[in-house]
């Protein structure tokens, strides 16, 4: 019986595994691998989210884009438009390239800091950061999905939240939340700062 | 195995139209009615602050299951939705009533057609509808926005951002007030004050935006009709002689081999502008050679609707965009064009907006901003507020403005798919331009006046509210159904709403669809028992 090469193995597997199977293990393992080191997420979100939100509240952060990337669904119908028959779907999951891109943030410390990502300070994590995202398309935020690097994810992500928008306006506007529709009417209440409490 | 189903009215369809209809009829009749409807039932209120939630996520659809696939068909189809309920599953729940204005458009400017009914012959079942539906509105002027009656509810309260907007488009001399919607701005009819979670369009989480499906949960609950799903119509069948429909035929989409047959004293035909006109060219025939009801060749033509300008104003004011985005002011103010002026005529509505105040990752210099660099420059560009406005205007169809049958697509079944094509009639087309450049000079005017800039402006190609294909006449040769929407040719068959429609006005259309189709029933019901 002859024996198979490592490479028509592997073409063999290919064709016997449906590419949505693998496509979805991808997926699964790239979720398991964000839960298990949420520590280079959390160090990526203290340095690109606003310092007004503290060490607790950029974690926070970080634990809600891993919670979005678990629930990522691919080829899910998405909202139809008007005027249009036609019907689109979610593409690949962005998830396992933000994986990957967090492994590179940890190599380019590495390289230049002989430390990991999480250990190095904030402005180097922002000068890593700034390289890595060297000749992307920045003129507007895109959708959390379509963020082409999970820098920009994790901003995509925070930026369309409820609770940027009051940090922004220092006020609670609360949008997109169930709200008495009686209090509209009056101007947003202001947000406290702790050293105002 | 044939199936047959028997009843004294079959609807066709179980949109916003199809349940005025069949609220009515329940009420004041006693006939038997079945509703045929070709997609699945809709998601049940329970499951829709999920769905919501899904959408705000991931964008994804919160209407699963809500249409038929296959039906990929060429032109602008309003929407794929094909399910219990309609598009009024989704729909932005925005009620204004067309005005006097609009159903007169020949005697009073010379351009368009009448309608053979007057705005106050439909005014009655302007309000039945309201209260069906549950409105809160306000009383605008009483010449631009008659009415003999109130809202049924209170008008949804201004926002702090919408009066300081009224502030400023009285400034500009535009009179404003807050815009009609079927949102409950009190309790009503059993369902929840609205909360301001702010997605009127595409799902409210808690049903304070009516849509069509409470109607039928309380119409099932109560046994006055039956619902069918999953069940298509695919041909009308005449009775010997051709005067009167004997049957429609449908597939059963679980069970395709399996024809069914409804038979009924009265049909209506309530299936939204796209599949009305289509089921009735499907249904070629001997004695109809050209579809049923179709004698005067014009099933399908005249479909008519709105285009729209809108623009973005940067005002020198603070603005809190999130308060109750999908909520706006009305004018009713450019819907009456003046005595010797070209006819240009629109309406227009004015929101918060946070467009050119989102968040930004690149500086005005290029360079990528991160951290706390982002927050600050946001905070800068929001001292300042955006207005967003809007205008419909008239557009007046040309009778190519046409459904056809599409002779290279069909569904599943092997029957042919429809094929849509918008056009304006010349009169239209000569009166774009200025229309356009008339309501942009109006957005510059109004944003000088509050000492602001138009930051873009746009004009949208696609016709809003689409309407026609059965329009309404007095003379059997230039119109499909009479003003009661029942058609010329077979006299127990009525066509209700947007297909009967002459013109598409310049506002939202969906509330005088339901008044016209109350108008209907009110007619079809003359030849019924009376409930007792």
């Amino acid at each position: 019986m002859p024996t198979l090469s490592r490479r028509t193995f592997l073409a063999a597997l290919a064709s016997a595994v449906p590419l949505a199977l693998v496509v979805r293990r991808a997926h699964a393992a790239a979720v398991v691998h964000l839960q298990s080191n949420p520590a280079t997420l959390g160090a990526l979100a203290e340095c690109v989210l606003p310092s007004a939100l503290g060490k607790i509240g950029a974690a926070k952060e970080a634990a809600s884009l891993r919670d979005w990337g678990a629930g990522y669904h691919e080829g899910a119908e998405i909202n139809h438009g008007y005027g249009t028959s036609r019907l689109r779907t979610t593409g690949p999951t962005p998830v396992t390239r933000w994986a990957t891109q967090l492994d590179e943030l940890d190599a380019a410390a590495r390289a230049k800091h002989q430390r990991a990502f999480r250990e190095v300070s904030v402005a180097d994590r922002q000068a890593i950061v700034r390289s890595a995202l060297a000749g992307q398309r920045l003129d507007r935020i895109p959708a959390v999905a379509d963020a082409n690097h999970v820098a920009v994810a994790l901003l995509a992500h925070f930026y369309d939240s409820s609770a940027a928008a009051d940090l922004c306006y220092e006020s609670k506007i609360g949008k997109a939340t169930c709200r008495p529709l009686s209090e509209s009417a009056r101007k947003p209440l202001p947000v406290l700062r702790v050293s105002e409490r | 195995m044939r199936r047959a189903i028997e009843c004294d009215v079959c609807i066709v369809g179980s949109g916003i139209t199809a349940a005025m209809v069949a609220d009515r009829l329940s009420r004041t009749t006693s006939a038997k009615i079945v509703v045929v409807e070709a997609g699945d039932d809709t998601i049940p209120l329970a499951q829709r602050a999920a769905m919501r939630e899904r959408f705000l996520r991931y964008g994804e659809n919160p209407w699963g299951r809500d249409h038929i696939d296959g039906y990929e068909i060429e032109g602008p189809l309003q929407s794929r939705s094909m399910q219990v309920g309609g598009l009024a599953m989704h729909w932005g729940g925005v009620t204004p009533r067309f005005s006097p204005e609009d159903f007169k458009q020949r005697s009073l400017f010379g351009v368009g057609t009448d309608w053979p009914i007057s705005y106050d012959d439909l005014q009655p079942f302007y309000q039945e509808a309201e209260e069906l539906m549950g409105v809160a509105g306000e009383q605008g002027p009483a010449d631009l926005d008659p009415r003999s009656k109130p809202f049924p509810m209170p008008a949804l309260p201004l926002t702090y951002n919408l009066e300081l907007l009224k502030k400023w488009a009285a400034t500009a001399g535009i009179a404003t007030w807050s815009q009609p919607s079927a949102k409950n701005s009190v309790v009503y009819g059993g369902r929840a004050q609205c909360c301001r979670n702010d997605t009127c369009t595409p799902v409210c989480p808690i049903g304070a935006k009516y849509s069509p499906d409470f109607t039928w949960d309380a119409l099932k609950r109560s046994n006055k009709i039956r619902l069918v799903t999953r069940t298509l119509v695919r041909r009308l069948v005449l009775e010997p002689g051709g005067k009167r429909i004997s049957h429609a035929m449908a597939v059963d989409r679980d069970h395709p081999n399996d024809p069914v047959e409804l038979h009924a004293k009265m049909f209506v035909v309530a299936a939204g502008y796209t599949w009305s006109s289509h089921v009735l060219l499907l249904s070629a025939q001997t004695g109809a050679p050209n579809g049923v009801a179709n004698s005067s060749g014009l099933v399908g033509k005249y479909l008519a609707g709105h285009r729209n300008v809108q623009g973005y104003v940067d005002l020198p004011i603070r603005l809190y965009p999130g308060i109750n985005e999908q909520h706006s002011l009305l004018t009713k103010q450019f819907m009456r064009p003046k005595e010797g002026s070209p006819y240009i005529r629109h309406d227009l509505r004015i929101w918060e907006s946070s467009v050119g105040k989102t968040a930004r990752l690149v500086d005005d210099g290029g360079a990528v901003m991160l951290g706390d660099a982002v927050l600050d420059d946001w905070r800068r560009r929001t001292r300042t507020g955006t207005a967003r406005v809007r205008s419909y205007y008239d557009v007046i169809p040309d009778r190519a403005s046409e459904l056809t049958l599409d002779p290279t697509r069909t569904n599943e079944w092997g029957d042919p798919l429809p094929k849509l094509a918008f056009k304006d009639a010349p009169e239209s087309i000569a009166l774009r331009e200025r229309t356009e450049v008339s309501i942009k000079t109006l957005f510059a005017s109004m944003a000088k006046a509050g000492n602001g800039t138009v930051l873009r402006t746009s004009v949208d190609n696609f016709q809003d509210h689409p309407a026609g294909g059965c329009r309404m006449g007095a003379d059997a040769s230039s119109s499909v159904v009479d003003s009661w929407g029942r058609t010329h040719d077979h006299e127990n068959m009525f066509i209700v709403g947007a297909p009967t429609c002459v013109s598409g006005s310049c506002a939202n259309a969906t509330l005088t669809f339901c008044a016209l189709s109350l108008r209907s029933t009110h007619e079809l019901e003359r030849g019924l028992p009376r409930r007792a």
